[in-house]
């Protein structure tokens, strides 16, 4: 795609995600070219420079990839703020980061997050944004992540990927003392506002919800998109995400010979790699035993993996080619997915086990569920979609509709109205230095 | 695509008013800054953008509002936004702009200042 194209968002590909880097690039050219309204701009405004905590990419996990998107899409709105990613990382690892990754924590070392919390308290960072999910942080239940909190001298967000109904002992105290060294706990949903209040006793007043974001997709028909990937004949099913046992592939895969008894040309695609982590403990084994199940049903040319990394074009091209997208995750526990999230933000008529995240986003119509570990029930749930045209086109409408405030344009804003209060009611206003 | 984003343009007296409905993201954003580069070297240096029908704005279409400024300031102009949209205003509020860029309600009220 030429440059031109990424300005203007045009081009033949319909399912581009355009790049909007325009304000930083305008007030660029500002400085060159008029340095008193540059001046003027710069002087009025926001000048938040947020520290994120987290994974962050290239390590290959959805927390990451989190963090990189709310961190670039902020950045996008504050073109005279300079952003600081601390990334967790493995000791052994050694990652390409890129430049705005100025510090790592060790995530087995203790002492690296208390280093970590000093390189915060003297830098010009003014908050921090913590990414949290108990695997991401070093000790038992990532209890690490607490001395860094405890060492803190700046105000801190925490956005919890993971809200437990049942916590080990541990883990609920770890939340706990989260949810007294923190500002501001962020949860996706408002069911994990209800848990944290019920089960974790934290103060309503520092729970606030702002929505998994979304890339910015403009709404195109499946119709066109499968054309152009040469599959216009086919009814395409899919599910992405990196792959491990708790995805549930295995029930979409059972259920195909029914739905190809109906639809003849349904293909259900697979999207994504296996679990880095995963791959490291059991190597291919799950995958294996799916490939192995789609050679029992003779399901060959009805179920594509898509075995590798994709670009976010690539993957919503494949979403906006999609006509159902199922989530059958086994876990009921789960509070937040960035998947989901991703294929509403397509308008896809989407099916999903009746997690706790899916519970909430797919309501109101704006999706159907599935029975856990029920090739059955998704099989009968998918024909049922496809058989009826104006359900399923009622369920993608539903679902943009209600994804378009999540789009990532909108989340950054949540977040940097977020910051802003936080810093205002700690008594630290930026000011713009004089002259 | 869905056509995303109308853009009227219409004039109160001397001053041309774009009228925006829809979304201004990184896909129409463009369109939007042409519009305005057309109305300023056709020798309309002060502009009314109407946000009023406005859903969602990016940094993009910040970015837009920007280039127009510096083309309208370059000329002697200024550019007055309409928005009575609090998710739209809050875009402005937080990121400073609107300290950059005069917002009002009303036209009448719009229109006074650039008269």
């Amino acid at each position: 795609m030429s440059d031109t194209n990424k300005k203007t968002g045009a081009g033949s590909d319909m399912t581009f995600v355009p790049e909007d880097f325009a304000l930083r690039d305008e007030v660029r050219w500002l400085k060159s070219e008029d340095l008193n309204l540059f001046s003027f701009i710069r002087q009025s405004m926001n000048k938040i420079e947020p520290g994120y905590v987290s994974t962050y990419p290239p390590s290959e996990c959805g927390i990451a990839t989190f963090c990189k998107d709310v961190a670039t899409s902020v950045a996008k709105y504050t073109p005279f703020s300079k952003p600081t990613i601390i990334a967790v990382k493995r000791e052994h690892e050694i990652e390409p980061y890129e430049r705005v990754v100025r510090y790592q924590i060790l995530k087995e070392d203790r002492q690296s997050y208390i280093d970590a919390a000093k390189y915060v308290n003297d830098s010009s960072i003014d908050i921090v944004s913590l990414q949290h999910e108990y695997g991401i942080f070093g000790g038992p239940d990532g209890e690490y992540v607490l001395d860094f909190l405890e060492a803190l001298k700046k105000p801190t967000v925490a956005t919890l990927h993971t809200v437990l109904h049942s916590p080990s002992p541990n883990q609920k105290r770890i939340t706990q003392e989260m949810g007294k060294l923190c500002e501001v706990m962020v949860v996706m949903v408002k069911t994990g506002r209800q848990i944290l209040l019920d089960g974790y006793d934290v103060d309503p007043a520092k729970i606030t919800v702002i929505p998994h974001g979304v890339p910015n997709v403009h709404r195109v028909s499946a119709a066109t998109v499968k054309r152009a990937l040469g599959m216009a004949d086919r009814q395409i099913i899919s599910t992405f995400g990196l792959i491990n046992r708790g995805k549930g592939i295995e029930y979409v895969i059972k259920a195909m010979p029914k739905i190809v008894e109906k639809y003849p040309n349904a293909v259900y695609f697979v999207l994504g790699e296996t679990h880095p982590g995963v791959r490291k403990h059991e190597g291919e084994s799950y995958r294996n035993m799916l490939s192995e199940v789609i050679s029992e049903l003779g399901l060959e040319d009805h179920v594509r993996f898509n075995n590798r990394f994709l670009t976010l074009s690539e993957l919503v091209r494949y979403l906006c080619a999609t006509d159902v997208y199922v989530k059958p995750y086994l876990s009921k526990d789960q509070i937040s997915s960035g998947t989901l999230a991703y294929a509403l933000g397509c308008g896809k008529a989407t099916l999903s086990t009746p997690y706790l995240y899916a519970e909430e986003v797919l309501a109101d119509g704006r999706g159907l569920f599935i029975d856990f570990q029920s090739p059955e029930s998704i099989a009968d749930t998918v024909i049922r979609v496809l058989d009826d045209k104006d359900l399923k086109e009622s369920m993608e409408t539903a679902a943009y509709n209600y994804a378009r405030r999540a789009a990532w344009f909108n989340v950054a804003i949540s977040y940097l109205d977020l910051f802003d209060r936080v810093l205002r009611r700690s008594g630290i206003v930026k000011e713009e230095p004089a002259g | 695509m869905e056509m995303d984003l109308v853009i009227g343009v219409r004039h109160n007296g001397a001053i041309p008013i774009i009228d925006l409905s829809g979304e201004v993201d990184a896909y129409t954003s463009a369109r939007f800054r042409e519009a305005m580069i057309e109305l300023i070297e056709g020798g309309s240096a002060s502009l009314i953008i109407s946000l009023l029908k406005v859903d969602y704005i990016d940094s993009s279409g910040l970015g837009a509002l920007v280039g127009g400024l510096k083309r309208s300031t370059e000329n002697g102009g200024r550019i007055v936004l309409l928005c009575n949209n609090p998710q739209i205003r809050k875009v402005f509020e937080i990121t400073g702009l609107e300290k950059v860029f005069p917002i009002y309600e009303d036209e009448a009220d719009a229109l006074s200042i650039l008269s």
